[in-house]
C-alpha cells in the first residue's frame, strides 16, 4: 500500500524543500538526481535547493514557483509514501485541487518567518482539503532554524491555527503539529537536539500514523455505472462504491427503478461470485436497460432511497460563474436550472453570513435544481456518490459536496 | 524502487481505459511492442472481456529490431489485435530528436487525420522521466499535437472528463501510476508475452526499447523476469539512460512532449 500525502500551504513556506530533503535523507533518490539539483542551484546562483530534486518545468525552476502538481515516491523503513507537491499560488488553485484530491492525508507547511506565518492562502488550502474529504492533517511548523528553534513561536502558531481548524470542523484527534526545518532536515525522521522541548513523534512517523487506511465497512450496495461494454447493451461496466455485489442477485437501477437479475460478474478479467468495494466490474444483466446507463447507480432491489432533482450542497468556487452552469456528477454532466444560495462562508475567517453572492475563492451552501434526476448520497457517508465538479460554460469553476439531512 | 499493490494499479488502469472508450468516440492505442504498451493491452483485454476493443498503432520507421517485428506479428495474431502500421520515413543519419520526435509525429499526425481518432491511449509511466510526473491521466493536445502544460485541465476525484479542443485529441494514460518494477511483476503474474530483447544475451539486455538508432543495451545478466526484478530492486541507474534523446537531459524531454512527442 502506498500512502498518498498532499502538501498544502502558502508558496515559499517550504513544500518543495521538504519533499526534496526527505527524498535525500531516506535514500529515495539517486545520486545522479541530487547532483543534477546541485548543478541547477549553482547555475541559478543559489545555495543548494533540495526542492530542485523534484521534477519541474523549466519555468518553475527559473521562476521559483510551482505551476503544476508533481509526485515523488519516498520509502521509509517498511512504508511507501507518495508526496504530491501542489502550487501554493491562488491563481493555481485548480491544479492544487487536482493534486490534493488523490490524497489520504494532508501535510500543511507553515513557516515561522516573521512575514510568512499563517496566510489567507494557508487557510484556503485547509478548507479545500477538508471539502475534498481529507480528514487527517499533519501541520509542520517549518523554518524553525530561522526562528531560533523557539518553542514559544511554535506554540503561538499552533494556537492560532487550532482555532481555525476547529471552526471549520476538523477533529482535534486527527490533527498533529510538529516543528521542523525542511532545509536542515531536523524533525523529519529524527527529533532534533535543538528542539528538545518537543516530545512528540517525528514528521514521518506522524504521517505514517495518520495515513493508516481505514476499513470501509458500509454494507448497503451501490455500483456506479460507467457505461456499456462493447455493443451488447446487456453488459455494463461500473465500480462498486459500497457493499458487496453478488452474482444471481436482483438489483435496481436508479434513477428509473428498472429491475434486473445479474447473470455474471467479471472482475479483472475473470468471472466471480461477488465483487467488493473499489472493484471495477463488468456485469452481465438479464436484459438490456431502457436508456443509457452512464451516471446511474445499481442498488439493492428493495432500496427505499430515491433519485432526486434537487440537492443541497456545499460549493467552493475558484472563479465567478456567469453563464451556463452544469455539474459533473456520478461521471456525467447535468445542467443546473437554478442555484439558490442558503448561506455564504468566508473561508479565511470561517464566518458564515446571509449574503447571497458568489465570490471567487469563496464557498456557499446552496440548493441546486437540476434538469435531470440523479441518485446521490451524503458526501460524509458515501463520498463517491456525494461529490461533483462545477462547470460554467464548460470551464472548470469549482467543486461541491452533497449534504443529505438525516 | 517502490513496489506497489498490483491489484490496486490494475483496478485503476481498467477504470481509465473504460473511461476512454466511454467518453470518446474513436479511440486508438499506441503500441511500441515494449513492456509498457504490451501490459496495457493485457489490461485492455481484461477490461473488455478478452478482446482489445480499439485499433493499436505501430509507428514504424523501418528500423526497429527484427525481434520486435516478429514479436509484433505473433502477438497481433494471438490476441487478435486490430493492428495499424503507420510507416514513417527515416534517413540514415537521423537519431534522437529528429527521429523519435519530428519524424514519428508526422506519421502519427497523418494517420490521426485519416482515421479521425479523438483519443489516443499512450502507455507512459510517471516514474519514467521527470516531466512525465506532471502528466494528467487524460490530457488534451491541440491540432498541432501541442501539450499546453501550463494550463492543464482539472482532474478532481478521478473525474477524467477532459474538454476536447477543436481539431485536437486527448492522450489517455492508464499506466501513469505504475513503476517499472510493477510492470515486471505484472508481466510475471499474467505471463504476458515479452519482447526477447529485454532479456540478457552475451551480458547485455535492453531496459527500455526504442528503435535501433537510439537505444543502447545495458550491461546485465538478467536472463528472465525474476532476474530483472532482482536487478531493479537494487539499481541506481535510471531506466531511460540508454536512450539517445534523453541524453541532453536538460528539458529536451519537456520540449519533445510539448511538441507532441509521445
Ligand atoms: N531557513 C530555512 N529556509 C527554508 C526552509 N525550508 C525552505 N526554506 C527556503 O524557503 C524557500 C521556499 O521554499 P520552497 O520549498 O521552494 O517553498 P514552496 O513554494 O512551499 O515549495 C527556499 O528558498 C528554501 O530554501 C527551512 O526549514 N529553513
Amino acid at each position: 500500500m502506498i500512502r498518498r500525502v498532499t502538501l498544502l500551504g502558502h508558496k515559499d513556506h517550504g513544500k518543495s524543500t521538504l519533499i526534496g530533503n526527505l527524498a535525500i535523507i531516506t535514500g529515495s533518490v539517486t545520486e545522479a538526481r541530487i547532483n543534477d539539483a546541485k548543478k541547477t542551484s549553482k547555475k541559478l546562483g543559489l545555495q543548494f535547493e533540495p526542492g530542485f530534486i523534484l521534477d519541474s518545468f523549466y519555468e518553475e525552476r527559473e521562476g521559483g514557483l510551482t505551476i503544476d502538481t508533481t509526485r515523488a515516491q519516498i520509502k521509509y523503513k517498511d512504508s511507501a509514501f507518495e508526496f504530491i507537491d501542489v502550487p501554493g499560488h491562488e491563481e493555481l488553485t485548480k491544479n492544487m485541487i487536482s493534486g490534493a484530491s488523490y490524497a489520504d492525508v494532508a501535510l500543511l507547511m507553515v513557516s515561522t518567518k516573521k512575514d510568512e506565518g499563517i496566510k489567507p492562502q494557508t487557510k484556503r488550502h485547509i478548507f479545500i482539503a477538508k471539502m475534498l474529504g481529507i480528514t487527517k492533517l499533519v501541520v509542520a511548523i517549518n523554518k524553525m532554524d530561522a526562528a531560533k528553534y523557539s518553542e514559544e513561536i511554535f506554540e503561538e502558531i499552533k494556537h492560532d491555527l487550532s482555532e481555525y481548524l476547529s471552526k471549520i470542523g476538523f477533529d482535534r484527534n486527527n490533527v498533529a503539529f510538529v516543528p521542523i526545518s525542511a532545509y536542515t532536515g531536523e524533525g523529519l525522521i529524527k527529533n532534533s537536539k535543538n528542539m528538545s522541548w518537543y516530545k512528540g513523534a517525528t514528521l514521518i512517523e506522524l504521517l505514517k500514523k495518520m495515513s493508516e487506511k481505514k476499513e470501509i465497512s458500509r454494507i448497503e450496495l451501490a455500483v456506479l455505472l460507467q457505461g456499456e461494454i462493447g455493443r451488447d447493451k446487456k453488459i455494463v461496466a461500473g465500480k462498486v462504491v459500497s457493499g458487496v455485489l453478488n452474482n444471481h442477485s436482483q438489483i435496481m437501477l436508479l434513477p428509473g427503478k428498472e429491475l434486473f437479475t445479474i447473470n455474471d460478474i467479471v472482475v479483472r478479467g475473470g468471472s466471480t461470485n461477488n465483487a467488493v468495494y473499489g472493484e471495477n466490474v463488468a456485469i452481465v444483466l438479464d436484459k438490456e436497460p431502457k436508456n443509457e446507463v452512464r451516471g446511474k447507480v445499481l442498488v439493492e432491489k428493495d432500496m427505499k432511497k430515491k433519485a432526486v432533482r434537487e440537492i443541497v450542497a456545499m460549493i467552493f468556487f475558484i472563479r465567478k460563474i456567469s453563464g451556463h452552469v452544469s455539474l459533473l456528477i456520478n461521471g456525467s454532466k447535468i445542467d443546473c436550472m437554478n442555484i439558490e444560495i442558503i448561506k455564504t462562508i468566508d473561508i479565511v475567517t470561517g464566518k458564515e453570513s446571509e449574503l447571497k453572492i458568489i465570490k471567487p475563492l469563496g464557498a456557499i451552501q446552496a440548493r441546486i435544481r437540476l434538469n435531470k434526476e440523479v441518485f446521490v448520497e451524503d458526501f460524509q457517508e458515501m463520498p463517491e456518490l456525494g461529490r461533483f465538479v462545477i462547470y460554467d460554460n464548460d470551464k472548470f469553476s469549482g467543486i461541491g459536496v452533497v449534504e443529505v439531512k438525516k | 524502487m517502490i513496489i506497489q499493490d498490483i491489484k490496486e494499479l490494475e483496478e485503476k488502469s481498467i477504470y481509465i481505459i473504460r473511461e476512454a472508450t466511454n467518453n470518446f468516440k474513436n479511440v486508438a492505442a499506441l503500441w511500441s511492442m515494449g513492456k509498457d504498451s504490451t501490459s496495457m493491452l493485457m489490461l485492455a483485454r481484461k477490461a473488455f472481456l478478452g478482446k482489445v476493443p480499439f485499433p493499436v498503432i505501430h509507428i514504424d520507421n523501418g528500423i526497429d529490431f527484427p525481434e520486435t517485428y516478429k514479436f509484433r506479428d505473433e502477438l497481433a495474431k494471438k490476441w487478435n489485435l486490430d493492428l495499424i502500421v503507420a510507416k514513417s520515413e527515416i534517413k540514415p543519419e537521423m537519431s534522437g530528436f529528429a527521429c523519435c520526435g519530428a519524424n514519428k509525429t508526422v506519421a502519427l499526425k497523418k494517420l490521426m487525420k485519416e482515421k479521425g481518432f479523438d483519443a489516443l491511449i499512450v502507455s507512459i509511466r510517471r516514474d519514467e522521466h521527470g516531466i512525465r510526473a506532471k502528466e494528467r491521466y487524460v490530457s488534451p493536445r491541440n491540432k498541432e499535437f501541442k501539450w499546453n502544460y501550463k494550463n492543464q485541465p482539472a482532474e478532481v476525484w478521478g473525474n477524467y472528463l477532459s474538454e476536447l479542443g477543436k481539431g485536437g485529441h486527448v492522450r489517455v494514460h492508464p499506466l501513469l501510476d505504475w513503476n517499472e518494477i510493477d510492470i515486471w511483476n505484472y508481466t510475471k503474474q499474467e505471463k504476458i508475452p515479452m519482447n526477447p530483447l529485454y532479456f540478457s544475451r552475451n551480458g547485455f539486455r535492453y531496459r527500455s526499447l526504442g528503435c535501433t538508432h537510439c537505444t543502447v543495451p545495458i550491461k546485465s545478466n538478467a536472463k528472465n523476469i525474476d532476474d530483472i526484478i532482482k536487478e531493479l530492486e537494487t539499481t541506481e541507474v535510471e531506466e531511460r539512460a540508454g536512450r539517445e534523446q534523453d541524453k541532453e537531459k536538460s528539458y529536451v524531454m519537456e520540449k519533445l512532449r510539448a511538441l507532441g512527442y509521445m
